[in-house]
């Protein structure tokens, strides 16, 4: 396999392509087949898994992850779109050792059972936080939406995001 | 899942996208987003061999206002984008409401209006409103550019004039007279659902009186349809409650839906009415909302 | 002491809570192994084909392929869930009788190797004659899907209790009803997996598993192995609601493939997959007959039902008698009729779904009362409360039942939810409509005969007493039995809930268990761990008496305090002796097991339906209806629930939500579709609709109290029976909305838009 620096032309092909981000902070470099998903990407070769793949089509949104501070399915996102971003997973959520804010809110409120929806579940949490530190209950229930989780009824789910908001707007530390 | 392999490009240069294609022709498609196209790859529908990916491009992504010519949306604009976008929250806010009640929030961060017009599926969401307000797609092909009515873009459920060597690059919303627009969609949940219908109004009013409308629907035929019946029904109107009924009704009986897992034709064609009827009255009340 | 007890009735935080908001819990799916392969099961594109032959040479010659198999490679004994009809093979050997039916495995270094592969694999089909209708299917021409059941009836049930003829003939008012439930699929977010790893003459098998017990029986069965050369483990799982009770083909396959290449081998399912192996709730045809007196006491009940069970039986058997069997439960009669065929058709196999057969028969039964109510006059909460069951009653079909407190419920939902004021009095639109809901605390039998205990745990106290571990066979799905046992642990200890640990859902490490289904654990696990700590309190008091000068009587010990119960000043630390007891006698360990008692008739299928207890459940609606477009909003529901001592209040309320949003889905929104060829139209999560976030109402979820003698500290169930009151609720709440009642589910926006259209065409050619 020859290596590329990227596929800008004639040089494109089905050979593998560097791709570099930052993924949780760190600096990232790998060579990928074109081909891999962001959240094949994330899982296979970064062993990041709490990325989850409920259905691959990009309607569960149990991979949701966080790309230069949006929400996107992994799923449905070529690695390669990822050249140059910065990704944030569940992984990169807590701070140290400690639970943030946000995640505590999920413990306390009871915002899981199965737990299989909930890293993307607080991705879509996280990327409204830092868009709105203040979001409504729809506001909160509409960054959700693209999530579906089977076991709650999403009603602990919308309070800890509304908790975690409060606390997080009260200066605590995410 | 699995996605098969691929060649892949990622060009720095409109020009050279469209060398791109020129070259590959109908072995390659555009990626702009990709959560149809990765989607309908994954279920072995599109098996292109290569891939042309508009992600270096971040100049088509713009929203912006120029004089003379209107509001032009590059195509790789996502549907939050358009959705937030305070020139079109300012001046058409009823293309950011379509644009923020389709799919969910990941795909609009995500999927883009070039994508949501060249799939050409009779469902999406921004075609009918932006038929309604006049707008037009650029095209641009190795041979040159052109510029089309969106109306005028499709030809059937899955296809369009664009040629495989072409790509869409903008769409301009004209300068216009219309004093209000508006799009309704009816999904069948409030989140994640394809529209079962859509119904898009613009509407130009002088008092009482509409001196023109113009009516787009979605899922109501295999292309987004004018309605051109229903708007000859208001056309120099004084609007009345049961003028509006009237159109909807016209609208309903000239569209031509048909029969699926969302819907039976029968239950469209009422949505049609219903949806015009309601669509027409917040338009002329809200103005473009 | 301030509180009778010091750790259950708490709203501790999940023991599992800190790893799965880290993405540090790990399913099956991400596990890893040295030198695993991956593997995939290739299934049937006809819904009824004889196999003429199959051919994986190229598939074989594709690089990175181990090992492809196909019926050849695997014992033809037929196995099933239901020991009364065993009727599946691993992989068809004859022909395929449904669009999804396993043909043959692959196994390869990756997943790409193993989908390329698959499509190499050659099967020549000759097609045959396909049947998707029950009704159809018993006709005497229809194509037989299973050679052994004639007329494709699986499973027909004929029980007669009372007088039901002579009932009826005195009533005042007798009434037929005809309503359908649709097929709907559990939808867990978790695709199922399993890791199969065959080493010498031990297999262990990782699965996203309801029941390792059950799993490690029938795949022992299935290889002629001991059970002890089987393990059956699980790591968390995403989600079950009945779709994960019974072995995939994932386990069987990748057994057989893991043997052959020697390697561990992870098979796993794409959500379509999923779908296609189902095991969802039946659709389910349901006639209803009740004569009731004038004041609409309930006198005698027919059900005459008929269920699509799909291609095999599953765990169909019992889902057929469930559906008959829990009518009984809510409401007392004396007289009741039970006629069903459950029927073979070119499906995919139905099974088990969260409250099993009983929430279609409940939609049926509690919109037939509400068109019985209206008949009469009577209110519907009315009708409900005249016919409500007492405690210590039993039912025309054996059942014994001890606490309910439907009256109280349904008195709590009536007032919570403002009932009086609004019923009959909300703007055009809106509604607001009642249902009841009950069910089974863990079945009265398992699903195999077997004289083995219900459930049983082990508790271990770490050498230094400062920890303590509990063994348990129960398992976790979600829904938070790890953290409810732990805490009926730590309370019968006389421990701590933080200190507590748990071993569970492991056949080799964790002491038997039948596992996560019939909302069996709270109950039966919880009276196996409540023995079990019981006995590490007695034990620990013995040995800390001489210390503190009392006899072991006079103590008692409390969240880690031992303590003279006369002057609780006198004390010492749990620790401290269980150090001593380890010291002096070794490890300090306590043992629990669970019997159910003898439960139940003589009659046929009379196992099915008993329980020691049973929960109750009133609810309340208010739904708005958009008319014109038939859209539905269900604006507030209010929840009351009557399932004994709650042993964690967060996690009872979080099941009571997840159970509604369960139901509320199946009563507007989910149905599983196929075309004219039998295959699955939306068999995906866009057009298999599970409600979203913008859809949830808000819902109040509360509480009437029983201490339910046949449960450890008064527990009953709440998992399941919170789903089956649901859809009564719903569509008497639409019915109540648009004033006309639709019979069949989903109750879905076109049949809203239909319904209200054709009402108002009646009206106005009035």
């Amino acid at each position: 396999m020859r290596e590329q620096p990227s596929n800008t032309g004639e040089t494109g092909g089905t050979d593998r392509v560097r791709l570099s981000c930052v993924v949780n902070g760190e600096k990232v470099s790998a060579l990928v087949e074109p081909h891999l998903t962001l959240l094949s990407f994330l899982r296979q070769e970064l062993k990041l898994l709490g990325v989850k793949e409920g259905c691959g089509e990009g309607e569960c949104g149990a991979c949701t992850v966080i790309m230069n501070g949006n929400a996107v399915n992994s799923c449905l996102t070529l690695a390669l779109e990822a050249e140059g971003a910065r990704i944030l997973t569940v992984e990169g959520l807590s701070n140290g050792g400690g639970l943030s804010a946000l995640q505590e809110e999920f413990v306390k409120h009871d915002a899981l059972q199965c737990g299989f929806c909930t890293p993307g579940m607080l991705m879509s949490a996280r990327a409204l936080l830092d868009r709105n530190p203040d979001p409504g209950t729809e506001e909160i229930k509409e960054a959700v939406a693209g999530n579906l989780c089977r076991c709650t009824g999403y009603y602990p789910i919308l309070e800890a995001i509304t908790a975690a908001a409060k606390r997080e707007r009260e200066g605590e530390q995410r | 899942m699995y996605l098969p392999d691929f060649e892949y490009y990622q060009p720095n240069s409109l020009a050279e996208a469209c060398r791109l294609m020129a070259k590959f022709g109908p072995r390659a498609r555009i990626l702009a987003g990709g959560t149809d196209l990765l989607h309908k790859m994954k279920h072995g529908q599109l098996e292109p061999e290569v891939i042309v990916s508009l992600n270096g491009l971040e100049r088509l992504r713009e929203i912006t206002y120029q004089k003379g010519v209107g509001v032009v949306i590059g195509a790789r604009a996502t549907h939050n984008d358009i959705a937030g976008s305070a020139l079109l929250q300012e001046k058409y806010r009823s293309v950011c409401e379509a644009a923020h009640h389709m799919a969910n929030n990941q795909i609009r961060n995500v999927g883009t209006l070039g994508g949501n017009i060249v799939n050409a599926v009779p469902s999406a969401d921004l075609p009918p409103i932006l038929i309604a307000l006049g707008a037009s797609v650029k095209l641009a092909g190795s041979q040159g550019r052109r510029v089309l009515p969106l109306e005028e873009f499709f030809t059937g459920v899955h296809s369009s004039v664009i040629e495989p060597d072409e790509i869409l690059t903008e769409v301009i919303i004209p300068d216009q007279p219309s004093t209000g627009s508006t799009y309704i969609r009816f999904g069948l949940r409030r989140s994640g659902a394809l529209a079962v219908v859509g119904a898009a109004v613009a509407v130009t009013m002088e008092g009482e009186t509409c001196r023109e409308a113009r009516i787009a629907l979605g899922a109501a035929a295999p292309v987004p349809m004018r309605a051109r019946q229903a708007e000859a029904v208001l056309k120099n109107q004084v609007i009345t409650p049961d003028l509006l009924e009237e159109a909807g009704v016209c609208a309903a009986r000239e569209c031509s839906p048909r029969s699926s897992i969302r819907g039976s034709e029968e239950y469209r064609r009422d949505l049609v009415r219903v949806l015009t009827r309601r669509a027409l009255q917040k338009a002329i009340k809200e103005g473009h909302v | 002491m301030s509180q009778e007890y010091a750790v259950i009735g708490k709203s501790v935080p999940r023991k599992d809570g800190w790893d799965k908001v880290t993405g540090k819990a790990k399913y099956t799916g991400d596990l890893k192994f040295p030198n695993m392969l991956v593997g995939k099961i290739l299934t049937s594109p006809h819904a009824h084909a004889r196999i003429l032959s199959i051919d994986t040479s190229e598939a074989e010659k594709l690089p990175g392929v181990k090992a492809v198999i196909t019926h050849e490679d695997v014992p033809s004994l037929k196995y099933g869930i239901s020991p009364a009809r065993w009727d599946e093979n691993i992989f068809c050997i004859d022909k395929v009788r449904f669009v999804g039916d396993k043909v043959a495995a692959v196994a390869a270094l990756d997943e790409e190797t193993v989908y390329k592969a698959l499509k190499l694999i050659k099967v020549e089909y000759e097609t045959l004659p396909a049947v998707f209708d029950p009704f159809e299917a018993m006709r005497e021409d229809a194509p037989l899907v299973q050679e052994e059941y004639p007329r494709n009836i699986n499973t027909e049930i004929h029980q007669n209790f009372g007088d039901v003829d002579k009932a009826m003939a005195e009533a005042y008012y007798v009434r037929t009803d005809r309503f359908k439930g649709q097929r709907t699929y559990q939808s867990p977010i978790e695709p199922h997996s399993a890791i199969s790893i065959w080493d010498k003459d031990k297999l262990t098998i990782y699965s996203s598993t309801q029941s390792p017990h059950y799993f490690q029986y029938y795949i022992a069965r299935e290889f002629g192995l001991p059970m002890g050369n089987v393990r059956v483990l699980k790591t968390h799982i995403g989600g079950g609601f009945g779709g994960k009770l019974e072995p995939t083909g994932l386990e069987f396959a990748g057994a057989v493939l893991s043997k052959l290449t020697g390697r561990p081998v992870r098979m796993f399912y794409d959500r379509e997959d999923m779908f296609a192996h189902n095991r969802g709730r039946h659709a389910q045809f349901m006639e209803l007959t009740t004569g009731v007196d004038k004041d609409g006491k309930i006198l005698a009940v027919h059900a005459n039902f008929v269920m699509d069970g799909g291609a095999y039986t599953s765990l169909g058997v019992a889902s057929a008698y469930y559906a008959g069997a829990l009518l009984t439960i809510p409401y007392e009669f004396d007289n009741y009729k039970f006629d069903m065929y459950r029927v073979n058709t070119n499906l995919p196999a139905c099974g088990a779904q969260r409250g099993h057969g009983h929430p279609q028969p409940r939609f049926a039964f509690e919109s037939h009362l509400d068109n019985i109510a209206k008949e009469l006059g009577i209110d519907p909460v009315e009708i409900r409360l005249r016919n409500a069951r007492k405690s210590n009653t039993t039912t025309p079909n054996e059942f014994k039942v001890e606490t309910c407190a439907l009256t109280e419920a349904l008195e709590k939902a009536r007032d919570l939810s403002g009932w009086r004021e609004k019923k009959g009095k909300l703007p055009s639109g809106r509604g607001i409509g009642i249902g009841v809901g009950s069910f089974v605390s863990g079945a009265g039998y398992p699903i195999y005969r077997t004289d083995l205990p219900q459930a049983s745990a082990v508790i271990k106290v770490n050498e230094d007493g400062s920890e303590a571990t509990l063994y348990s066979g129960s398992v976790d799905i979600g829904q938070g039995s790890d953290t409810v046992l732990c805490q009926m642990a730590a309370e019968a200890m006389g421990y701590v809930y933080e200190k507590m640990r748990i071993v569970s859902a492991d056949t080799e490490l964790a002491p038997h268990d039948f596992g996560a289904y019939a909302s069996r654990q709270t109950l039966m696990s919880g009276a196996a761990v409540k023995q079990a700590g019981e006995e590490i309190k007695t034990q620990l008091l013995a040995i800390a008496a001489p210390a503190l000068g009392v006899r072991a009587e006079e103590l008692d010990c409390r969240e880690g305090i031992i303590f003279v119960k006369a002057n609780p000043e006198i004390n010492r630390t749990f620790g401290e002796a269980a150090r001593e007891f380890f010291v002096k006698k070794g490890p300090l360990v306590g043992r629990g097991v669970y019997h159910v008692p003898k439960l139940g008739g003589k009659f046929k299928g009379a196992a099915v339906g008993t329980s020691p207890a049973y929960s109750f459940a009133a609810q309340v609606a208010e739904v708005e209806i958009d008319e014109e477009t038939g859209e539905v909003k269900i604006a507030e529901v209010w929840d009351v629930h009557d399932c004994g001592k709650v042993i964690n209040p967060a996690l009872l309320h979080a099941q009571v939500h997840g159970a509604f949003y369960m139901g509320m889905g199946e009563s507007v929104w989910e149905q599983v579709l196929f075309d004219a060829k039998g295959k699955i139209i939306n068999a995906n999560l866009a057009e298999y609709r599970l409600p979203t976030a913008l859809d949830m109402p808000r819902l109040h979820s509360d509480l009437v109290d029983t201490v339910e003698p046949n449960g450890p500290w008064g527990v009953k169930e709440v998992g399941e029976g919170a789903t089956t009151p649901v859809m009564g609720c719903i569509s008497n709440a639409i019915t109540d909305a648009i004033g006309v009642r639709i019979d069949s589910l989903p109750l879905s926006y076109e049949k809203v838009w239909r319904a209200s259209k054709e009402r108002k065409r009646n009206t106005s050619g009035e």
